[in-house]
Order: C-alpha cells, then structure tokens, then sequence
C-alpha cells in the first residue's frame, strides 16, 4: 500500500511557525523522517494559503525535495499556489499527486491542472453543498469526476477516489459506507485512498490511535490503495505490514516488521 | 404472493418510569415496540403531557400566551393549582426561572420553598427544572431536590457541566432525573453512561436530547429521537432505552411564528391559532418519534395533542 | 433483488454515447441503480438486458406524479423508513377536501382559497396542492359541474376525484382528463369499472380496502386490469390505523419488497375540529402519507403543515442552512458586540442560542459557507479571511457598530492576522473555542 505521509501541515504548530519565517529546516527534517519511515509520497499541506500562496509552496517543494527523493502531495485548496508548486516540483522520482479534485466546481480546476502537468491526484467523492449518503451516492459522483478526467485525458491509472472518511464520533454509520465504497472503487478497477485520521477525529486522544488502525485495517482489507496517515507512528505501520501479510501481499517471516 | 404483516421483533425494551405518589402518579415507558406501534409489541403507557408554570411571572412569553394565564401566574402556588384543578393538569412541570443569574437571581433556598410551597397544593406529580444556567442549577436543583424528598419526583436538567451534585441529590432524595445533551446521540449516550457509573440505575433516568421547534431544528431532534428508540429496541442498548423527553414549549414560544403580528406576517393567518398550531404539531412530530413525556404551555395545544394521543393508543 | 450499479454498469452497452443524458455508461448506471432514471433511456440496450435491468431497478415504491403541468406534485420512490438512513425524496401533497353538494359560491371560494394558498418559506413556494371533490350529492350532474367549477377556480391545483360511482366519475374524469386527476377509489364492487376509465383517460387510481390483505388482493386485480399508476387507500381513520397501517405497507413494499403495497399512500385526516386535524395530519405527514386530505386549511395551519412537510423532507446529509446576514440577538446598540460565524444551522443555533443566554445584545454575522461548519468551511476555503471581509465590507455593519472590532471563532484563530490586513480599520478578536464559552466571555468584556 502506498503510504502519503501527512505531518507537514499548516495545523501543527511547528509546521506553521517554520512555514511563516521560511525556516527549511524543521520541515526538511520532518520530510526525512517521514521518508524513512516508509512514505512513498510526503504531503505538502499549506492550507487555504491566501497570502503568497505561490511562493510558499514554490519554496516548501523545493526545501523539501532538497532532502528528500520522493514525490509529494500538494494538498491546498488554493490553485495557483497548486500550479507553482507542480512548476517547481522534481519528477525525477515520481509523478507529484494533487490533492484534491472534487465533484465541486470551484475544484474542477484541479483536474484541469492533473491533465496540464501530467500529474495524479486525488479525487474526494463529495459533491458541493452535502456529504454523500451512502457508498452508492459516493459512485455516483466517482462515475461523474472519472467522465470529467476522462474528457480532460488525465488516465483513470492517475486518480486515486477518496470516499471522504468521518468522524466515527458524529457520524457512525459512515464508516461502514466508506468501507463498502473502498471495494465498489476497487471492483471498478480504480484506486482509492482515505484521509486516515479523519476517523478518529474528535475522540479522546489516547483513543485515536487505536481507531487509526483498527480502521486501516479494515480497509486494506476491502482493497484500499493508498492512505495518508502519520508513518511516525510505528504502531500504526506495523499494522500495516501485518495486515500486508494476512492479505498473501508480503511473504512472512518472523522479522517480518523490521523490514 | 400474500401480505403478511411485516413484524419487528426487539430484543430491548423501553424501560418504565413512575413519578408522582398516590392515586395521581403517573407511568411512562415501558413498550417493547417502535413508537404506538402495538401490532409488533406491547405499548403499556401513554405518553404524559405536563403544563410548565414558572416561579415568577413570565417576562418573554408571547401576549396571547401570557394572557391565558395573566390571573394565575403572578404566584406559582395558584399557578399548579389553576393547571391542575381547571386545566385538568396530569402533571406540572416547574421551571424554576427566577433563580437564573440575568433573572431575579433568587437563592437555592427560594427555590426550595417555591417547591415546597407548590408541592403542598398539588396532587398530580411535579417535574421540577432549573434555569437552565449549568452553574446555578447545581446549587438549585440540590436544594429543590431535598425540599421534595419522598415525593418522587423528575428533576432536571443534569448536563455534563453540571450533573454530579445534581445526580447525588436525586439519588440521595430518590427522584427521577433529566439527563440532557445537545442534539447528538453519541453525546446523550455517554451522559447516561457518566451517570450511571455513579451508581444512579438507568431505570430512573429521562433523556432528554434537546428538543427543537416547527421549523427551527426540529428534525435534528425527530431523528435524534428516532435513533435513540432504535438503538434502545433493535440494538438492545440498555443505555438508551430509557423515556425521552420532549421539553417542547420553552423552544415553541420564541419563534417568530408564534410572536408575530398579523399586520407585520400578512398570509400567515390567527396569530392565536398559529402559535397554538406551532407548539401542537412540534409536539406531535416529538410523539412519533418515540417521545414519552412532554412539558408544553397552551391549554388548547395541550388538548388537541391529548386527544391525538388518545387516538394513537 | 435490486442489482449493485456494477452489475447494472456490466450489463450496458458500454459505448458512452451520452444519449441518456449521462455522459457515460458507468454514471447512468450508478443513477439507475438508485431508482433516479429508466432503463428505457439508453437506446441500445439489449432487449434481454432491458427485461433484466426493468425488473431489478423497478424503484420498490412506485413513483408518478399527482396532476400535471408545473405543479404536478411527484410521489412514490421512497427507499428508507426513517428519514436519517438517507433521506425521504418525494414531500406528500396536501389536499382540501369539497363536497359537491355545497351551493357553486361555497365550492368557488373554497377553490379559490386552495389557489391562493401559496407562501414562501426559506425559499421555498408551497402551498395547498390537490382539491377532493367528494361525490356527496348522488347527482351525476351535479357532481361534473362540481368538477368543473373547481378546477377553474384552482387551475394550478390536482384534481382528486373522491367518487365511487363509475358512471359520474367516468362523466367528470373526460371533463378534467387533461389535469390527470386522480380517480378515488376502486373498490372491490367496483374495481373493473373503475379500472376502465382510469385506463381509459390514462389516469392513476386510487383503491380502497379494510385491511391490508383485502387491499394488496385489490391491488393485484387492478394491476392485472392494466392500471400502473395505483394509489392506496388502506381505509385508515384513527390517528392509530393511519400510523400502524402506513407503517406497514412501507415496510412490506421497502423491506420484502411487496408489489401489490409498493405505491403512494393516501389518508384522510378529516376531522371536525381543525386544530386536532391539523396534528392527525402531522401524524401522517410524518409517517409516510403521499396525499393528506383534509377539512380546513386555515393559513396558520398550513404554515404549520408546509413546515413539519418541509423539516421531515429535508435531506440529512444536507447540512440545513441559515442565511447569510447579519443577525440581531437581544437588540443590539452600536456599542454591542460583533462575532461572526458560519451558516450552518446547527452552529447558528447553537451560537445564537449561547449569546441568547448571555443576555448581551449582540451582532451575529452569519456567513455562506455552503452550511459548513467553522473547521472545515475554513479547510475547505470558503471561510478565509478574503471572502470573510469581503463580506463584512458588503454587509455594511460597519456602519452598525461604533467600534469596528470583529470576534472570531477561536478554531481560526490562525486567521486573525490575514483577516486584520484584509480588513483596515478593523480590530480583529480571537473568541472562545467552543459556543458553550460564549456567555462567560461576553459578559467578562
């Protein structure tokens, strides 16, 4: 499965603070360490990014990727801050992937930029205005954004659907309908990711990582491609190696998570 | 293909709650089927009405609401007794409004006469409520509480903020209790657990998820209540299945539907008619979504609710 | 059983033609199987795939409409039994009921009164949309003239024709055919007459029994008669019947998937007193009713109906909004308070219900974030400091207040300083976190 790794964000504290006085370093790190961990993509989260969005994620993808030989995530919702930072970014080890398009015409651009710069990107089922119902409602809008890719020519191989996790403290039965739209995804032979920590939101914190990987769990099991999630946390990854080997995906043996 | 008719069977049951003393007391709760659904279980209790009186004269009730009661709600002594003696009151929720701190500020002691004094003029069971102030009811309602020991009566609301006093002294003085939260189920289920784990048998709490009026919110509560009862029935979680509340007038009487002048809302219709109609209706959507007590205000709302009850059961 | 949209996708030609309307097979699928479209768009199906697909997404619930022209009013196509599973799609119509036997002024001003009877309500225009014209007189002209009479008056409303003789139901059918009335009620002593002019006039027909056995057994007949579009009638009379027998029809035609009970509702909740009516009605409104016929319709009480019809129907995974404005909580002064936030009503209640407490008069702005919460209307980008001064600026309460100073909500804190470059002259606040701190800080300012 591949691994986004999520912890450079505009909500943690420290990301912020180094993002507003442009010091590289405690990002780089946090890129690093996350790299190692075994993130395969490292996502780029700068938020809305209303002032000088460009030159932020210009300078955040490249601070980054002085380090690091991945590609990232570039995860805002701003588009030309988006477009800057797919310019600047190296493709030497992989496709950057946008995160996201929508069935919400203010996202529709995002596509637009996928086709562009010949770059994956992600695409949140959800319409404007209301939260899809139900694991049906999230293929309709699937059905609806792939027509749009496919008329734009960014390739069905390139869009990872995301059925948009909730919390389970709120809205309880949508676990269940994200699960069921991860296998209807997967049955139409697309790929799919989730915003991992979206589940646990709101519970009490020494829960959360529990929720995290129960559910992960679950949806590796109903074929999940791709998820962000935090790789620091060992435990969680750990789960990950482990559900690896029920799903036949890695051969076991005994040293099976130190590899 | 023939119809047979389409069952549920539940695991669980609505558990049963008595208030009040003597030939008056009431029971609520207790069926074993979705709401006055008697073709699949046993619908043992009618859901109760009790007319809300306050401690002091209402200063925001709307005029034709007010006018009802402007000979009897100077004092709440004649008030109960108005509701219970002419209005044919089955039980009277006091809602201690004076001792809110932006009101008259009055004392836990005050309250606590106020019960007593009402108390020692009424037959019919009392639902005593505070102001709604998460500080001050702690103080209020444990002196209300001890002022009606032995006359088994709901009090409320406890909320998160506030429920340890106000749960000691409804086990200390054995009364029922109100448990309240805001319009989510999750959060009206881990008060109920909270309370519980105090020691409090689930079998002498009222839920309350927040209700909500005609047009402002009211179908977050109709479904919040809706899978309350399920959870109760179908899932048999003994943390939900205990009697909801519908607290219905003191949301009714402040939307601008049953305030409104005639001259400012042309093509509404009676403002008397309409505000009657406003707080019936919400009452009646809380019925069929598995309500089992309710507190409302107009006589005449009251009656034609009653009579629909009369009619579902 | 109803197939996944998969199974349908597999079964189409897989061309994406776009002659549906959809632009390809597979979003035409996925609509099909949530009952939203006909098999019958796509022009190149297989006729075998035709008769597999026609049968396994029939919507369990049939869905036609009542009346014709714009506003036909649609019934039927329900999937859930309680509104938060998903949502409930079709809002039932509600019908005034007129005797024929009343004098031609009391019909015309009843009509009349039925066709004025629309009001607007957050947006929305409702109103009375059927008249029952009941067959009281045992006089077949009189009854037609009745019709007629009615439907001039109402040209908007659908016509119910409550009359159980064939002969002036089928005389006063001809007279209206063109407002696709809905003819009320085939019995069992009359179900083949009746049945041959709602075929006839290409109808839909309404079918009355005791009891929900003797009704699908009609339901059945009439069927087998070649009627299609059926309402039933399960001859429910007490607010108990009108619940327990709603209750299951929608279950045997939703759960077990029923044919014979797999139509509208229809239920009478005529009653002498209007105000015990108008709670019967929101009995059935609630529970399943396509068509409430009733005695009065008092504006106050179809306000109050158009409400509850309106609150039940509203669509869960919509987050109900609020509308953009700025609000006045307690009579506010130019010294008062100013927060904003945004149009979600569960955060506009809530907030509002807080200030309310306080008792500090107050300014609400209330900002279109789509009926977002504050989090993520903000991660969303619809609650940024460019678009929130952009409003504050356009709303003018800048004039309001006499010092310009603006409190957020504590959870975009992260906003204060953009927001304060954004909007010069004004002094940004960061407030509480969380509503519930709202009264402690108002009144600590």
């Amino acid at each position: 499965m591949i691994i986004i790794g999520e912890k450079i964000s505009i909500i943690a504290k420290k990301v912020r603070e180094a993002m507003n006085s442009r010091d590289p370093l405690p990002i780089q790190e946090l890129a690093e360490a996350q790299w190692k961990a075994g993130a395969h993509f490292i996502d780029v989260n700068i938020g809305p990014a209303e002032e000088r969005g460009e030159e932020l994620m210009t300078w955040m993808v490249q601070s980054i990727q002085k380090k690091v030989k991945a590609p990232l995530c570039l995860d805002t919702t701003n588009a030309s801050a988006l477009e800057a930072g797919l310019k600047a970014h190296n493709n030497e080890w992989g496709k950057p992937l946008i995160n996201s398009t929508s069935n919400d015409p203010e996202r529709f651009v995002m596509l637009e930029l996928a086709s562009k710069y010949n770059s994956q990107i992600i695409a949140l089922t959800v319409g404007k205005g209301g939260l899809p119902a139900d694991a049906d409602d999230r293929m309709v809008i699937a059905s609806e954004i792939m027509a749009r890719a496919e008329e734009l020519g960014v390739p069905m191989d390139d869009i990872y659907l995301d059925p948009l996790i909730l919390q389970v403290c709120t809205t309880q039965n949508q676990a269940k309908h994200s699960l069921n739209a991860i296998k209807m995804f997967g049955e139409l032979g697309m790929k799919s990711v989730v915003g991992l920590s979206n589940i646990s939101n709101g519970v009490p914190k020494q829960m959360r990582s529990l929720i995290d990987r129960v559910y992960l769990s679950l949806l590796m099991y109903e074929g999940l491609s791709a998820a962000i999630l935090n790789p620091l946390d060992k435990e969680l990854m750990d789960v990950v190696k482990t559900t690896d080997v029920f799903l036949g995906n890695t051969l076991y043996a005994d040293s099976y998570l130190e590899m | 293909m023939s119809f047979a008719i389409p069952k549920e069977s539940y695991n669980g049951r609505v558990l049963a709650l008595d208030f009040g003393k003597g030939g008056k007391a009431l029971m609520i709760g207790g069926e074993t089927a979705l709401p006055f659904l008697a073709f699949e279980g046993e619908v043992p209790n009618k859901p109760v009405i009790a007319y809300e009186i306050q401690d002091s004269a209402p200063d925001d009730w709307p005029d034709t609401l007010k006018e009802i009661y402007k000979d009897v709600s100077g004092g709440p002594v004649t008030w109960a007794k108005h509701c219970q003696d002419k209005l044919g009151a089955k039980a009277i929720a006091l809602r201690l409004m004076s001792t809110h701190p932006d009101r008259e500020n009055r004392s836990a002691a005050d309250a606590a006469k106020t019960v007593k004094d009402v108390l020692s003029v009424i037959n019919v069971p009392l639902i005593i409520l505070g102001s709604n102030n998460i500080e001050k009811d702690a103080s209020v309602l444990v002196a209300a509480a001890e002022a009606a020991s032995g006359h088994n009566c709901i009090i409320g609301k406890a909320q998160e903020g506030n429920y340890k006093t106000i749960v000691a002294a409804a086990l200390a003085h054995n009364h029922k209790l109100i448990a309240m939260s805001e319009l989510d189920i999750n959060l009206a289920k881990q008060l109920n657990i909270l309370i519980t784990q105090m020691g409090f048998d689930k079998s002498r709490l009222v839920t309350d998820p927040m209700c909500s009026a005609l047009g402002y919110g009211l179908e977050y509560t109709y479904s919040v209540m809706e899978r309350i009862r399920l959870a109760g029935l179908a899932q048999n979680d003994a943390t939900m299945q205990p009697p909801i509340l519908g607290d219905i007038g003191i949301y009714v009487w402040k939307t601008k539907e049953t305030t409104a002048e005639e001259s400012d809302v042309p093509g509404w219709g009676s403002l008397k008619e309409r505000g009657i109609a406003w707080e019936a209706v919400s009452a009646t959507a809380m019925l069929t979504a598995g309500s089992n007590l309710l507190i409302m205000r107009h006589p005449d709302a009251v009656e034609a609710v009653e009579k629909t009850i009369n009619e579902l059961c | 059983m109803a197939l996944s949209g998969i199974e349908i996708f597999k079964l189409l030609p897989k061309t994406n033609c776009k002659k549906c309307g959809f632009p390809t097979c597979l979003a035409f699928a996925m609509k099909l199987a949530q009952g939203g479209v006909e098999i019958s768009a796509c022009p190149d199906v297989s006729e075998e795939a035709k008769k597999n697909l026609g049968e396994a997404s029939a919507p369990a619930i049939r869905t036609f409409s009542l009346g014709a022209g714009d506003n036909a009013v649609k019934m039927g196509g329900e999937g859930v039994l309680f509104r938060h599973d998903k949502k409930f799609y079709n809002p039932c119509a509600l019908a005034l009921n007129i005797k024929d036997s009343l004098s031609g002024d009391e019909i015309a001003a009843k009509a009349s009164e039925v066709n004025s009877s629309e009001m607007d309500r957050v947006g929305q225009k409702l109103r009375i949309d059927a008249i029952s014209i009941e067959y009281a007189s045992n006089d077949p002209a009189k009854y037609e003239a009745a019709v007629k009479l009615a439907a001039e008056k109402a040209p908007g409303a659908a016509l119910i024709l409550n009359c159980g003789d064939p002969a002036a139901a089928g005389a006063a059918a001809k007279v209206v055919a063109g407002r696709k009335p809905l003819l009320y009620c085939a019995t069992e002593a009359n179900a083949d007459a009746m049945a041959a002019i709602a075929k006839e006039n290409g109808l839909p027909l309404a079918i009355k029994a005791d009891g929900l056995e003797a009704l699908s057994a009609l339901s059945e007949k009439v069927q087998k008669l070649g009627v299609e579009n059926i309402v039933l009638d399960s001859g429910a009379k007490s607010a108990k019947e009108i619940l327990e027998n709603n209750t299951q029809i929608r279950r045997s035609a939703l759960k077990k998937k029923f044919k014979p009970l797999g139509y509208p509702i229809i239920n009478f909740a005529s009653r002498g007193d209007s105000m015990l009516e108008t709670s019967i009605a929101a009995v059935a409104i609630a529970k399943y009713a396509s068509i409430v016929v009733m005695n009065h319709i008092e504006q106050w009480k179809n306000l109050a109906l158009f409400t509850l019809r309106q609150n039940i129907y509203t669509d869960p995974q919509v987050p109900m909004q609020v509308k953009q404005n700025i609000y006045e909580i307690s009579g506010p002064s130019a010294d008062s308070p100013l927060m904003i936030t945004t149009n979600f009503s569960l955060t506009y209640f809530i907030v509002s219900g807080e200030i309310e407490n306080s008792k500090v008069p107050s300014w609400l702005a209330v900002m279109d974030c789509e009926g977002l919460s504050v989090l993520t209307a903000w991660a969303a980008g619809k609650f940024i400091a460019s678009k929130i001064a952009a409003f504050i600026q356009e709303s003018g309460v800048g004039d309001k207040v006499s010092k310009k100073e603006l409190i957020i909500p504590g959870q975009v804190a992260i906003l204060s300083g953009a927001l304060e470059d954004k909007l010069e002259g004004w002094k940004i606040t960061v407030g509480p976190r969380e509503a519930n701190a709202l009264p402690t800080y108002l009144k600590s300012r």
